[in-house]
């Protein structure tokens, strides 16, 4: 192919916009080669069993499994609390809500988006531990189901925007036919309106789980911080690790060299590696519903 | 169109690289330090221990000498000796000794200790008013292996025992395990939460009822009491007077770490660090001077609510 038909217009505005967009979109790729090349002693002294070891102890073992299982966990827990909270406003501002009012909803989810994590994280350690604490009779509430609650709220408003504007996207010829069929206002929306949006709504959820398992200031000051999978491993209750908080407890200490920052990159190559997969995921579908 | 347009695409991108071109030049020389030729910066980061006494230093010393700055930052006392190992810091604070494998790394470190200090074990208000006043050294170090789980097994109420660790790196937790187990980093495989600075630990274990923990007696306060050490029939109290005479025996060195003597503006910090001004601030932040001719009866809890 002539190079001419690919980059027709080459003045001063083409090199000028060329090199600011490569910058931007060289930075991805820096980024993941190094992480890469700063992971690699780990790799080289561990091996792979470096992902499914349970023992970290900084200079002597380092196993990821702990952390890799504890963000999994929280994230799981936060979608799992999210979810019908998030349908559940996204369906009422979309369906039964209109003009002005639709946008104060709107607007407000948006600013809650905008919240610092730091904040959540303040309000975690103040009241949410010891609300889990005495609601649920435990003796400590430093744990991984409020990490998961703590996250709930945190990527609440993602979640409920993008799906509102996945039910929206729903053409108003299937509302308008589902209604002369005969259908309730109800059946429309759950038989027709959010099966139509499905794809949508998937991404909404994958999107919102890719800021929680990224959250590290406010999971850390409420999820125990012990590297460690509960016993038995579904015991929501016990503490744990997730792996940007771990990375943000022993970052400043390892600083720049030593297994213990090859070891913190390499969990920041996996985590990178499942944020990407999510939002990935997350834009496919949301693609596919539009 | 095209020309105007490119015209103020021209000027920005000239901005840009003007911008690019500067901060290259500022790399090597290490930072902004090249920027600020004519008033000196120190930078201190480290142990969450000996932070209050230095911050409070920093302050009364820039106020002495308007054209140093001091930065003060915690981490903890690995990230002090690293930094200043790795001259990311003027000054690293410590609150243990500089382990050999880090003097092997460093071959420059020189430390300079300010004061002493003790670590405690600390329990819950309601552990200590239910009558737990000390434990043997066995029992702590069972509490941290796992083996004691339960109050009632140290004559205490029946309450299962939340067992707090700290971050591998600090500092307190070295001192506290060499005592224990003879080992500044054994493992406490009886813990449940982990936690890093000194006011951190201090937060989750005033929020229990049930909570174990280790911390720099200078931030005991009524949450957060320090019990004794039992030793045979005698009890040992984390009090500066024992601390001072030497029967308590968890005290510890509270360290400046930096490469090398410290000279020019940083070596005038230590000086006032040792000054009788310096020396004064260290009482005042609850833990025991070095050069102190005058007895102090204070007892600790000065970073107390």
């Amino acid at each position: 192919m002539n190079t001419r038909s690919l980059f027709p217009e080459r003045g001063p505005a083409f090199w000028g916009t060329g090199f600011t967009a490569l910058i931007a979109s060289g930075t991805i790729f820096i980024l993941f080669v190094s992480l890469v090349i700063e992971s690699v002693p780990v790799f080289k002294t561990q091996g792979v069993s470096f992902l499914w070891g349970t023992d970290w102890f900084a200079g002597e073992a380092y196993g990821a499994l702990p952390m890799i299982f504890g963000s999994l966990m929280v994230t799981a827990i936060a979608v799992v609390l999210v979810f019908p909270f998030a349908l559940g406003s996204a369906i009422l501002t979309s369906e039964f809500l209109n003009g002005r009012l639709r946008l104060m909803v709107k607007a407000a989810m948006e600013l809650l988006a905008g919240v610092p994590g730091i904040i959540y994280g303040l309000m975690g350690i103040a009241l949410l531990t010891i609300w889990v604490r005495d609601v649920f009779g435990l003796i400590d509430g430093n744990t991984l189901f409020t990490a998961g609650l703590l996250l709930a709220v945190m990527v609440l408003p993602t979640v409920m925007t993008l799906s509102e504007d996945a039910l929206r996207a729903v053409p108003g010829e299937f509302r308008d036919t589902a209604l002369s069929l005969g259908l309730t206002r109800m059946e429309m929306v759950l038989k027709v309106v959010v099966p139509q949006a499905l794809p949508g709504l998937a991404g909404a959820v994958f999107l919102g789980l890719g800021r929680a398992m990224g959250e590290t200031i406010a999971v850390m000051l409420v999820i125990g911080g012990i590297d460690r999978i509960p016993q038995p491993w579904f015991n929501l209750f016990a503490s744990g690790q997730s792996i940007p908080s771990k990375i943000g407890r022993e970052a400043a200490e390892a600083l720049g060299f030593d297994l213990q920052w090859s070891a913190l990159i390499a969990l920041g190559l996996v985590l990178f590696v499942m944020v990407m997969a999510l939002s990935l995921a997350g834009n496919l579908l949301l693609r596919r519903a539009r | 169109m095209p020309g105007r347009f490119s015209k103020k695409l021209i000027l920005g991108m000239a901005l840009i690289l003007l911008g690019v071109g500067i901060s290259i030049q500022i790399w090597p020389g290490g930072g902004f330090h090249v920027l600020a030729q004519d008033s000196a910066v120190i930078r201190v980061a480290g142990s969450t221990t000996v932070l209050p006494i230095v911050s409070r230093a920093a302050e009364r010393f820039q106020a002495d000498h308007p054209a140093i700055k001091i930065t003060v930052n915690a981490g903890g006392s690995g990230v002090g000796v690293h930094g200043a190992g790795t001259r990311r810091l003027d000054i690293g604070l410590a609150s243990r000794e500089i382990t050999p494998k880090e003097n092997d790394r460093y071959a420059s470190l020189h430390t300079t200790v300010i004061g002493r200090d003790a670590v405690a074990c600390v329990v819950s208000s309601e552990i200590f008013r239910s009558g737990v006043h000390a434990l043997s050294r066995k029992q702590i170090g069972d509490i941290y292996l796992g083996k004691i789980t339960n109050w009632r097994q140290v004559g205490g109420p029946d309450r299962q025992i939340i067992v707090i660790d700290k971050e591998t790196h600090r500092g307190t937790r070295h001192v506290f395990m060499r005592y224990l187990f003879g080992k500044s980093n054994a493992r406490a495989p009886g813990a449940r939460l982990v936690t890093g600075s000194n006011n951190e630990e201090q937060a989750k274990i005033a929020q229990s009822d049930a909570a174990i923990g280790l911390l720099s007696i200078a931030w005991i306060n009524d949450d957060v009491v320090g019990i004794g050490i039992r030793e045979g029939r005698r009890v040992i109290k984390p009090t500066l007077e024992n601390v001072r005479s030497g029967r308590f025996p968890i005290a510890r060195n509270l360290n400046l770490v930096t490469a090398g003597e410290p000279n020019d503006v940083v070596g005038r910090f230590v000086d006032y660090m040792l000054s009788p001004k310096g020396q004064e601030l260290v009482q005042a932040s609850g833990y025991i001077p070095i050069h102190s001719p005058q007895a102090v009866s204070k007892v600790a809890g000065s970073h107390s609510k």
